[in-house]
C-alpha cells in the first residue's frame, strides 16, 4: 500500500457518559483519582442473582445533553451515543451547521444493541404473549439506530456505522473512522461506542462464573471477575490539517490499528490471537514495542483474560513489557463501549501527562509473571509518548488502536 | 479519475445464496424474473410452534437444513441467523475455482451485515433468565449467540480465518455497509480476501415485531435469507492471475439523511450516494444497464428510492429487478440478495447491449431510519 497522500488524523474532542460521570473532564478527573463506578444494580430487578453490582449510569437525563435526537422515541444505548457524541462534538468546539456541511458521518461500537429495548419486549411476552408486544418499541431495537442517533442529533450526512463486533467494536469504529479521514473519503467522523446494563448480559456472565462480587480487580491475585457496565464513549477524529486550520485542541493523533479473529473458541481469549494482533498494529502504525510508553488493557478481570493478555503483551514486548493497567478496575465493563473508554483515557493521558491507574488491585498476581506495573491506586504522573489500546472480544475479535502524543 | 485501474479493483469471485427461492443464484434469479416461488410451509419451521401473526406472508427459506451443509456436528446451540450466514458462506467458498490455502488464512477474513444478531435467540435467553429457577440459571452454550458478532466469528472458526472479522448494523442497509467497509478494508490491505454479506432470519418475534410496528406496507411479506460475496482485490499479493471473477464492485457509498428533514432529503441522498458511486466508478447513467432495487418495504419507502435513483440517473431508464416483490421484507440480507440476483442475472446470460452498456449494475437501498446506500457492480468481460 501506498503511503503517499495519506493524511494524519488528530483527536479533538472527547465526549463521556459512564458512572464515573458525564463530560471528559468529569470522567479524567475520576479516573485519575481511581474512583469506583460500581454501584447495586438498580435497571432490572437483581432479586435471586448472587453477585448484584454493576456500573450504572445514574440520573441520566438524555434531554440536558441533547439538542436535536428526541430521546423518548430512542433506546438508551442510543441515547448514551448521542448524547457523548454532542458532548464531544462540544469539547472539540465544532458549530454544528459547520459540521453538518462538512463530510462528517460516524462509526460507533456495541456489543448488545439496543439490549434494554429487547428487555422489556420480553416482559410483554412473558406477560401478554407474542401478539402483546408494543410496536414502536420493536422499532427501537435495531442495534444501527446507534449510529444513526449519532447522525440524527448531529445532523451529519455521511454514513451512520454502528459496528457489532462485541466487546472489541469501538476499535473496530475508531480503525474505520482512521482509515475513512486518512483516505479522505471523510474530513471528520464520530467514532466510539455505547451499551446499557441489562438482565440477559448480566445472567450470562453470572452463569459463566465470570462476575465479581463486589469490584472487579484485574490483574489481582484475589480477582472475582467482570462487573458488567454501561455508558457512551465518543471521539471527534478529523484530519490534522482540518483540526489545525479551525485551531483546535489536538488530544492526541491516532497512528494506526490492528484487526485479528482467533477462530479459535466462542468465548476463550487466545494468547496467539492477541499478539499477533498487536504486532499488526505496531505495523500499521509504524512503531516498534520500544516506542510504546502504555499499554490501556482490556482488563476485564477474569483469571482468563489476565493470564492471556499478559502473555500475548510478554510475547511482543520480551523482557521490557510497558506499565499496562485496566480502567475496567473504576468502569466496569461497558461492553462495546469498552474500548471507547480506553480511547478516552489514553487521549487525556497523552495530553493531560498521566498513566490511568487500575485502581482496585491489591495483590498482583504472581502467576502473571515478575515486575508487572498496572499503575495500582491513583494514577501516576507520566508522559507517555505513544500509547497502546486494546480491545477483546467474544468470537475472538481482537483490535487494537495505537495513538500518539501530539506533536 | 477511473475507478477500474489496478489500485481500486476489488473483485467478487463466487457467492453462496439462500432465500425463499431456495439455494443459489439461480433459483433467485429465476424467482426474480417470474415472480413464482417454490411452495413453502408458510413459516412454519421457522415460527417453530408460535403462532404467526395475522395478515403477513411469511415467506422462509424453504426446508431449511443446516446439516446438509454444515454436518451434524455442533449445531445445536447456533441460531438460524448463524446457520443461514454460515450455510451462505459454505456455498460461496464451495464455488471457488481454487480453494483458500492455509497460508492465506491469515489474511482472510469477514464481514457481515445483520442489525441485531438472532432477534429470537437475544429475546429467549431473556426469556429463560426470567423463568429459571434462578435468573441467572441460563444456558451458558447460548450465551455467546447473543452477540452481533456470533455468525462471522462461528463462520472464521470454522475455517480459521483470523483475519479481521467485522459485524455491521445498517437496517436495510446492513449489507451495503458490509460492502463498503470489506472494499476499504482490501483497498486498505487490511486483508488479501474477505467473505462479505448479509443475513436475516425468520421468526415468530421478528414476524410478530414488524406486524405491531406497522411497517411493513401494504401488501405485507416478510423473508429472510443470505447471501455471501468471496471478495478479493485484482492483485492479492500471492501472484495468481486474476481469474474467475464474475464482477468489480466498483464503488459503494452509504450515506444519512436525518429524518425530520422528510422524504425528498432522504431520496435527495441516495440520489448523491449513486452520482458518487458512478463517478467514483468512472462509470456514465448511460452506461448502467440494470437496477436491483431495494425498494423497503414501509409505505412510500420504495417511492423514495425510486425518485433518488431517478434523480441520479438523469432520464436513463435501465431495467430493474425488483427483488423486494418477490422476496419479501429481508431488512439485514436485503441488499445482499440483491446484489446475488444482480449476479445471476448476468450468468444468466442476459445479452450486453451494444456499444458496452449493460455492463454495470447498480444495488440501491433505503433503511427505515435515513439511511442510504448504492453499489455500483462491472459484470466481468469473462462472464458475458
Amino acid at each position: 500500500m501506498s503511503e503517499q497522500g495519506l493524511r494524519r488524523v488528530a483527536v479533538t474532542g472527547l465526549g463521556a457518559v459512564s458512572s464515573l460521570g458525564t463530560g471528559i473532564e468529569a470522567f479524567t478527573a475520576a479516573v485519575r483519582e481511581g474512583r469506583s463506578g460500581i454501584t447495586d444494580i438498580s435497571s432490572f430487578d437483581s432479586t435471586g442473582f448472587r453477585h448484584t453490582r454493576a456500573g450504572e449510569v445514574h440520573g441520566f437525563r438524555p434531554q440536558d445533553h441533547l439538542e436535536r435526537l428526541p430521546a423518548e422515541k430512542w433506546g438508551r444505548s442510543s441515547q448514551f451515543a448521542a448524547a457523548a457524541a454532542r458532548l464531544a462534538v462540544r469539547d472539540a468546539g465544532w458549530d454544528t451547521d459547520a459540521l453538518s456541511a462538512a463530510r462528517a458521518g460516524s462509526a460507533m461500537g456495541t456489543t448488545n444493541g439496543e439490549a434494554r429495548a429487547f428487555q422489556e419486549l420480553t416482559e410483554q411476552w412473558l406477560a401478554q404473549g407474542i401478539g402483546g408486544i408494543d410496536g414502536d418499541l420493536a422499532a427501537r431495537a435495531s442495534a444501527d439506530r446507534i449510529a444513526a442517533a449519532v447522525n440524527t442529533e448531529l445532523g451529519l450526512r455521511g454514513e451512520a456505522q454502528t459496528f457489532g463486533t462485541a466487546c472489541s467494536a469501538s476499535n473496530y469504529a475508531i480503525g474505520y473512522g482512521f482509515d475513512l479521514i486518512r483516505s479522505g473519503a471523510a474530513d471528520v467522523m464520530i467514532a466510539g461506542g455505547a451499551d446499557a446494563v441489562n438482565r440477559a448480559t448480566h445472567a450470562g456472565f453470572h452463569r459463566l462464573g465470570a462476575i465479581a462480587p463486589d469490584l472487579c480487580r484485574p490483574f489481582d491475585e484475589d480477582r472475582g471477575g467482570i462487573m458488567t457496565a454501561e455508558g457512551g464513549a465518543a471521539l471527534v477524529l478529523e484530519s490534522w490539517d482540518s483540526a489545525v486550520s479551525r485551531g483546535a485542541r489536538i488530544y492526541a493523533e491516532v497512528l494506526g490499528y490492528g484487526l485479528t479473529c482467533d477462530a479459535k473458541h466462542p468465548t476463550q481469549p487466545d494468547r496467539d490471537g492477541i499478539a499477533e494482533c498487536i504486532r499488526r498494529a505496531h505495523r500499521d502504525a509504524g512503531v516498534k514495542p520500544d516506542d510504546v510508553d502504555y499499554v490501556c488493557a482490556h482488563g476485564t478481570g477474569t483469571a482468563a483474560n489476565d493470564s492471556t493478555e499478559v502473555a500475548a503483551v510478554r510475547e511482543v514486548f520480551g523482557d521490557r513489557i510497558p506499565p499496562i493497567s485496566s480502567i475496567k478496575s473504576m468502569l466496569g465493563h461497558t461492553m462495546g463501549a469498552a474500548s471507547g473508554f480506553g480511547a478516552l483515557a489514553c487521549c487525556a493521558a497523552l495530553y493531560e501527562g498521566f498513566l490511568p491507574p487500575t485502581a482496585t488491585v491489591r495483590s498482583v498476581d504472581p502467576a502473571l509473571g515478575p515486575d508487572l506495573d498496572c499503575v495500582p491506586g491513583r494514577a501516576r504522573p507520566a508522559r507517555p509518548r505513544i500509547v497502546e489500546n486494546h480491545g477483546f472480544a467474544f468470537g475472538g475479535n481482537n483490535a487494537i488502536v495505537m495513538l500518539g502524543r501530539p506533536e | 479519475m477511473s475507478g477500474t485501474t489496478e489500485s481500486t479493483a476489488v473483485r467478487i469471485t463466487g457467492y453462496g445464496v439462500l432465500s425463499a427461492a431456495g439455494v443459489g443464484g439461480k433459483a433467485l434469479y429465476e424467482a426474480v424474473r417470474s415472480g413464482a416461488l417454490p411452495l413453502g410451509d408458510d413459516g412454519a419451521q421457522a415460527l417453530d410452534g408460535q403462532p404467526a401473526p395475522p395478515g403477513v406472508r411469511l415467506l422462509p427459506v424453504p426446508d431449511f437444513e443446516p446439516r446438509e451443509h454444515l454436518g451434524r456436528k455442533g449445531l445445536r446451540a447456533l441460531s438460524r441467523t448463524t446457520t443461514l450466514g454460515m450455510v451462505a458462506a459454505e456455498l460461496a467458498l464451495a464455488g471457488l475455482p481454487e480453494p483458500g490455502r492455509p497460508g492465506e488464512r491469515a489474511d482472510t477474513g469477514v464481514v457481515l451485515g445483520t442489525s441485531t444478531g438472532s432477534a429470537r435467540a437475544f429475546a429467549e435467553f431473556f426469556r429463560e433468565s426470567y423463568v429459571a429457577e434462578r435468573p441467572y440459571l441460563v444456558s451458558p452454550a447460548l450465551f455467546p449467540g447473543l452477540l452481533l458478532n456470533h455468525g462471522a466469528s462461528q463462520v472464521a472458526m470454522r475455517h480459521s480465518f483470523t483475519g479481521l472479522n467485522a459485524s455491521l448494523a445498517g437496517g436495510q442497509i446492513s449489507a451495503l455497509s458490509a460492502l463498503r467497509y470489506a472494499r476499504n478494508a482490501l483497498l486498505t490491505g487490511r486483508a488479501a480476501r474477505l467473505l462479505t454479506g448479509g443475513v436475516e432470519e425468520l421468526s415468530a418475534h421478528t414476524a410478530w415485531a414488524w406486524q405491531r410496528g406497522g411497517a411493513l406496507g401494504e401488501r405485507p411479506a416478510l423473508g429472510e435469507g443470505s447471501a455471501v460475496f468471496v471478495m478479493e482485490t485484482a492483485d492479492d499479493g500471492t501472484g495468481r492471475a486474476p481469474g474467475g471473477s464474475l464482477a468489480e464492485l466498483a464503488a459503494c457509498e452509504v450515506a444519512f439523511t436525518p429524518l425530520d428533514e422528510g422524504p425528498h432529503a432522504v431520496a435527495a441522498a441516495l440520489a448523491r450516494c449513486v452520482e458518487d458511486a458512478l463517478r467514483a466508478g468512472g462509470a456514465e447513467p448511460g452506461d448502467i444497464g440494470v437496477v436491483s432495487a431495494g425498494a423497503s418495504s414501509g409505505p412510500g419507502w420504495s417511492a423514495v428510492e425510486a425518485r433518488g435513483r431517478r434523480r441520479a440517473l438523469a432520464g436513463h431508464e435501465p431495467e430493474v429487478l425488483r427483488v423486494q416483490d418477490v422476496l419479501g421484507e429481508t431488512y439485514s440480507a436485503s441488499g445482499a440478495l440483491q446484489l446475488a440476483a444482480l449476479l445471476a442475472h448476468w450468468e444468466d446470460g442476459a445479452p450486453a447491449a451494444a456499444g458496452g452498456a449493460a455492463d454495470w449494475g447498480l444495488v440501491t437501498s433505503v433503511g427505515h431510519d435515513g439511511s442510504v446506500g448504492a453499489a455500483l457492480l462491472r459484470r466481468s468481460s469473462a462472464t458475458g
